[in-house]
């Protein structure tokens, strides 16, 4: 039944391993370039407000894959030189999620109270020194789960990269497809394996919903 | 010495402080009482530049909080302040709560900072809490937790935010207990509170604060056994009854 699959089974794994890298590589700097963004959609300052505002309304209200595809072809434009799908493809995924990630991490900030702040601000702390030892953390525990869907959500996204040439999974397949015709069967597969990621994602996401409950941090 | 003059604050229209002009000697326990809204928490809160003014100034030890260099940081290592939550942070264990600023502020060895806060821990009277969270300790335990992260810094003046208002009846003793001591060592204290026993044992002045402005001040025996204008003595009969 899985003939065709079973005859790639490597090659569509290799596929597998570039998602996982493209995945890590958007996540873990969303994540950190959302971090900041989060802080600047709260600051009082107007010239760190308005433009990361600009900034966040602006890619959240178009589709990723223009995001992908302009970037890849722009940028060779800009820089003078062709650039490889992959890294085009990690900088347009942090760029994009981190406004995701960014309005999480909103959310989060604004759960931890403003005394709290002053505490830290009281005791002689810098605003850096309480964005990274106290708003930050607290942030991040608590937003746990919504950080952990839309991590879930980044790597499903990440087939969009195939646009771009790019080989992970979903390019892979359709490579294989096309020599050896299998259609359902090798979309059925891929389907599968994104299915079961996924709802590996969800568990620990219920995991860690449940111990941050016990914790009180939530 | 912590020196107000003339200080008013709005917040939009509304005009919490209004010609504020007290003096804080050195060595000195001041409270300050008053119905909730008078300006007593803001007033705090101005003096270690967590919220501005409008008008007037405030001097710290020679300092002006009007020039624009002021390093409000630096203001602040000097200036503890308790709140009325505590304020612990909630992802820290006792003792991480309180090494915290000292190791990050002050640039100290966690060796040292771990001692100074096993110090203070004895001090408050929870040595064996040091490894608690925040959310594993009554409302008594946290607050002197609270009150131990900020001598941890070593300040030269201490501010409490109504600091048993928000404890159970039993708790309140606990945390004055703790109060009271430091008053008798020589801190230099600011303290908006209700509690009059307190008041009466430790406090040189008392300030009474109603609409944003001080309306009476004086020693223990004054305010309480002859209070001056009517607003002071309804205040004095409604905490009192």
């Amino acid at each position: 039944m899985f003939d065709a699959v079973a005859r790639n089974f490597w090659f569509l794994m290799g596929g597998l391993g570039v998602t996982f890298q493209l995945s890590v590589f958007a996540v873990s700097g969303g994540i950190l370039l959302g971090m900041l963004v989060g802080l600047a959609r709260l600051s009082k300052r107007g010239w760190i407000y308005h433009p990361i505002t600009a900034y966040v309304n602006f890619l959240r209200n178009i589709p990723l894959i223009l995001v992908i595809f302009w970037f890849y072809f722009v940028m060779p434009i800009l820089m003078g030189q062709a650039i490889d799908p992959f890294p085009s493809a990690v900088i347009s995924f942090i760029v994009f999620e981190a406004t995701y990630f960014g309005e999480i991490f909103r959310a989060g900030y604004q759960t931890i109270s403003k005394d709290l702040i002053n505490a830290a601000y009281s005791t002689g702390m810098t605003y850096w020194q309480t964005a990274r030892y106290i708003s930050i953390p607290i942030a991040f525990r608590r937003m746990l789960p919504s950080l952990i869907t839309q991590s879930i959500v980044t790597f499903q996204d990440t087939s969009l990269a195939f646009v771009i040439g790019l080989q992970e999974l979903v390019r892979r397949v359709s490579i294989v497809d096309n020599l050896e015709v299998r259609s359902i069967q090798l979309y059925g597969f891929a389907a599968l394996v994104y299915l079961v990621v996924c709802l590996v994602g969800s568990r620990i996401s219920r995991h860690f919903e449940e111990k941050g409950r016990k914790a009180n941090i939530l | 010495m912590i020196e107000i003059k003339k200080l008013n604050k709005w917040f939009g229209d509304f005009h919490v402080l209004k010609d504020i002009n007290e003096t804080i000697e050195r060595g000195k326990t001041v409270v300050i009482c008053g119905p909730s809204g008078s300006g007593k928490s803001t007033l705090l809160r101005c003096i270690n530049g967590l919220e501005p003014y409008q008008e007037g100034e405030l001097i710290v030890d020679g300092t002006s909080l009007n020039d624009p260099k002021v390093n409000l940081y630096k203001l602040r290592q000097k200036i503890g302040m308790v709140f009325q939550r505590f304020e612990l942070y909630p992802h820290m264990t006792a003792i991480q709560n309180i090494t915290l600023a000292p190791t990050k502020v002050l640039k100290w060895s966690k060796k040292k900072a771990e001692a100074k806060a096993m110090e203070l821990l004895e001090r408050v009277g929870i040595p064996e809490k040091a490894h608690a969270y925040p959310a594993n300790l009554s409302g008594g335990q946290q607050q002197r937790v609270a009150i131990a992260r900020a001598l941890a810094m070593e300040p030269d003046y201490m501010m409490f935010d109504e600091p048993t208002s928000a404890l159970d009846p039993e708790m309140i003793k606990e945390v004055l207990d703790v109060m009271i001591d430091l008053a008798k060592g020589g801190m230099t204290m600011l303290c908006v509170t209700h509690e009059m026993g307190f008041a009466r044992e430790v406090a040189d002045e008392i300030i009474f604060m109603d609409e944003g402005r001080i309306v009476e001040r004086g020693t223990y025996e004054e305010f309480f056994n002859n209070p001056k204008t009517e607003r002071a003595r309804a205040f004095l009969d409604q905490i009192l009854e």
